[in-house]
């Protein structure tokens, strides 16, 4: 079976249901079997949701009836979907509006219901790359949007690692382990780090202001499946690169920070708290600063956490 | 009849290396507890009187009852402090 085609989409609109079909088959995911993306087109006006539990940019979240299940809403066009409690089914309701811009609706939207989505298989979202080292250790390096996430992927993809995403992993259970599931996805670099690879070549991805890289454009190789062993959480620094382990307290704290979503669904809650405390029982975890110095000595980072 | 205490249903527990880390759901909250606030929280998943809560410290640590007596006071107090317990009932 193709990645990503697991996830099945239902939809009467056959640009929609293509745009969105060829967005999932481009994730390469491979997800558990049984999830539904239930898409109806319709120029009926849309429930109004409020009471938001939980926002994102241009995303919000509020509890569906009952306080089970959830509702998701983009804030940019009107758009909602409705996950019924323990449902695999995604019921999304879609305006002529935001039909039209399928390409923010897919980034934002349709990326926040399938994130809800695949938490209900035991997939849980971390804002965070991947990558495993020449000598096979698997790396989880978790942060904001300007924690450098992305600029280090390169950096190491362009240095013999393999690289998954640059910030979306899921993390889920595999035997007595936390693996990471990544997306086929572009390593998005901003100016600065497109600058400070000094790299040509890459996609302009005009409606991100950034400049998007495979591994494979890098001279690496892209990687669906991260058994970390360690988790760096990072910051850009103007000194050189430096590395402080941390117990497994702050650890868990830090996972929590960037895989927000825990907080969402109390139902799954526990199961989702338990994975991220899982993983900080099977890795070593470092707050690491970024310094340039990295990029003549990328290795550093497993000199520093060694 | 003395107060009855049940833990709030937001909180989600984990157990770190014998430490306890709450994290309660409502407020987007994070918060670390020694191991024996960890028992005691595990134990709040039913509503305990505060000498059901004693008890439990004196079997499992070499404590006086009233030094147990006053650090579970102190636990309960810090606790509604935070939102994480609440009275039986409400």
């Amino acid at each position: 079976m193709m990645l990503g085609a697991s996830i099945l989409v239902r939809c009467d609109n056959y640009a929609v249901k293509t745009a969105i079909e060829t967005w999932l088959t481009g994730l390469s995911l491979d997800a558990p079997a049984g999830l539904v993306l239930d898409v109806v087109i319709t120029d009926d006006a849309l429930p109004e949701v409020t009471d938001f539990v939980f926002e994102q940019p241009d995303v919000r979240f509020a509890r569906g009836a009952g306080g089970r299940g959830l509702i998701v809403v983009w804030m940019e066009a009107p758009a909602v979907a409705a996950l019924l409690a323990a449902d695999t089914t995604a019921s999304i309701r879609l305006s002529g509006e935001a039909a039209r811009q399928m390409d923010l609706c897919i980034r934002t939207f349709m990326m926040s219901v399938l994130i809800v989505l695949l938490r209900r298989v035991g997939w849980y979202h971390l804002h965070a790359a991947t990558a495993i080292d020449p000598q096979g250790r698997g790396w989880l390096i978790a942060g904001n949007a300007h924690a450098g996430k992305s600029t280090t992927a390169a950096l190491l993809a362009a240095n013999g690692w393999r690289v998954g995403a640059d910030d979306a992993a899921w993390l889920a259970r595999r035997d007595h382990r936390v693996v990471v599931h990544t997306p086929r996805a572009p390593i998005a670099l901003r100016e600065d780090g497109h600058r400070l690879l000094a790299r040509d070549g890459g996609v302009q991805l005009t409606d991100r202001g950034k400049v998007g890289y495979t591994p494979e454009d890098l001279g690496g190789v892209w990687t669906p499946l991260v058994d970390p062993e360690i988790v760096i959480f990072t910051a850009v620094g103007t000194s050189r690169t430096s590395a402080h382990p941390l117990d497994r307290r702050s650890a868990l704290a830090e996972l929590v920070r960037w895989s927000a979503w825990v907080v969402l669904e109390p139902d799954l809650a526990q199961a989702h708290l338990d994975v991220l405390t899982s993983l900080t029982r099977q890795t070593r975890t470092f707050r690491v600063t970024l310094g340039r110095d990295l990029f003549a000595h990328p290795n550093r980072l497993i000199e520093l956490t060694t | 009849m003395s107060e009855r205490y049940v833990r709030h249903p937001d909180l989600r527990l984990a157990d770190v290396e014998g430490d306890g880390v709450v994290l309660h759901l409502g407020t987007r909250r994070y918060f670390s507890m020694t191991e024996s606030g960890l028992i005691l929280m595990q134990a709040l998943e039913t509503p305990q009187a505060v000498s059901d809560l004693v008890g439990l410290l004196l079997e499992q640590y070499e404590v006086t009852p009233e030094q147990a007596e006053i650090s579970v006071r102190q636990f309960i107090d810090t606790c509604r402090t935070a939102d994480l317990l609440l009275p039986e009932g409400k």
